[in-house]
C-alpha cells in the first residue's frame, strides 16, 4: 500500500478509501450513462445496427488466419523465389535483387553514377574516350553538377559515359564489383 | 447528486468530502478522470460489451419502444461488474494521490 503522509485532519485511512471507491462508483456510472443515451440516440435516429451485415457478406470478408497467407488470403512471399530475366544483360536475377542490379546495370540511380564516378576518378589510364579527359576533374564534384552537366551535352556522349562505365571494371581490381560480374561484362 | 445535504448538519466528514468533490470538479480533475476512464473501457472492449448487451435489450423491447431507462437498467448493472480490475485500479490511483494531495 502507499504510504500517504499527508496529515488527514478529520478522515483515517479507511474513510479515505471509501470515499475514493465512491468517487470511481460515481465515474463508472456517468460512463455507462453515457453509452446508454448515446446507444438510445443511435437507436432513435436509426443508425444503432448500421454496421450490421447479412451473414453472407460477413463471410466474404472474413479475417484469413492460416499459414503462408495474410490476413486478406493473399499468398505474402509468391515473388520471393522468383527469378527476372534482366533486359539490359540478359541474366537472370532474383526478384528482391533485381531492382539495385537494374540501378547498376542501366548506370542510373544514385549509387551506380557514384561508384562509377569513383572508378573514374581512381585513374584509369587506358581509355581513350573523348569524354574522359575533359570530365576527369568535374568527376570529383558531387553527383548532381556532373549530372547537369551530362544532360548539356548531346546524346552521344551518354553512350560513351555507359562505355567508360564498363571499360574500368577490366583494368580496375579494385572495382567494388564482384569478380562474377567482371566476367560477364567482358562479353 | 444524490444527496441532499443539509449544510447546517453536515458533519466534518461530509464537509470535508463536499469541499473534495468542488475542488475535483473546479480543478478539472475529473473531467481528466472521465475522460482517463472512456479510453480505457474503450480499450478493453468494455464498452462494446455494454453495446452486444444494449442489443439485446433493444431487441427484446424493440427498436420503436425502448426507452433510455429500458436501456439503464438493463446494462448499468452488469456495466459496473464487467469493469476489469486493472482499469478500477489504475482510477483509485490517480483519485487516491488527488485526496491525498487536497485533502487538507
Amino acid at each position: 500500500m502507499k504510504m500517504e503522509d499527508v496529515s488527514l485532519s478529520s478522515m483515517d485511512n479507511s474513510k479515505m478509501e471509501g470515499f475514493a471507491q465512491e468517487i470511481l462508483s460515481d465515474l463508472v456510472e456517468d460512463a455507462c450513462l453515457g453509452l446508454c443515451f448515446e446507444v438510445h440516440r443511435a437507436v432513435k435516429q436509426g443508425y444503432f445496427f448500421m454496421d450490421d451485415t447479412d451473414q453472407e457478406s460477413m463471410k466474404d470478408f472474413e479475417i484469413v488466419d492460416q499459414p503462408g497467407v495474410d490476413i486478406f488470403g493473399q499468398v505474402y512471399n509468391q515473388w520471393k523465389n522468383k527469378e527476372c530475366v534482366c533486359p539490359n544483360c540478359s541474366r537472370s536475377i532474383a526478384a528482391s535483387r533485381f531492382a539495385p542490379h537494374l540501378e547498376k546495370c542501366l548506370g542510373m540511380g544514385r549509387n551506380s553514377s557514384r561508384i562509377a564516378n569513383r572508378r573514374i576518378a581512381s585513374g584509369n589510364n587506358t581509355n581513350k574516350s573523348e569524354s574522359d579527359q575533359e570530365d576527369n576533374d568535374d568527376v570529383n564534384d558531387n553527383d548532381w553538377s556532373y549530372g547537369a552537366e551530362k544532360k548539356a551535352k548531346k546524346r552521344k556522349s551518354d553512350k560513351v559515359f555507359l562505355h567508360s562505365l564498363k571499360q574500368p571494371v577490366l583494368s580496375n581490381p579494385n572495382s567494388p564489383r564482384r569478380s562474377k560480374s567482371m566476367k560477364h561484362k567482358n562479353d | 447528486m444524490r444527496r441532499e445535504m443539509c449544510f447546517i448538519n453536515m458533519s466534518k466528514e461530509s464537509q470535508m468530502r463536499a469541499a473534495i468533490n468542488q475542488k475535483l470538479i473546479e480543478m478539472g480533475e475529473r473531467e481528466r478522470l472521465k475522460e482517463l476512464l472512456r479510453a480505457k473501457l474503450i480499450e478493453c472492449g468494455w464498452r462494446d460489451q455494454l453495446k452486444a448487451l444494449c442489443k439485446e435489450v433493444i431487441k427484446e423491447k424493440g427498436i420503436e419502444n425502448v426507452t433510455v431507462e429500458d436501456l439503464v437498467a438493463g446494462v448499468t448493472p452488469k456495466g459496473r461488474a464487467l469493469v476489469p480490475d486493472s482499469v478500477k485500479k489504475e482510477l483509485l490511483q490517480r483519485i487516491r494521490a488527488f485526496l491525498a494531495q487536497h485533502s487538507t
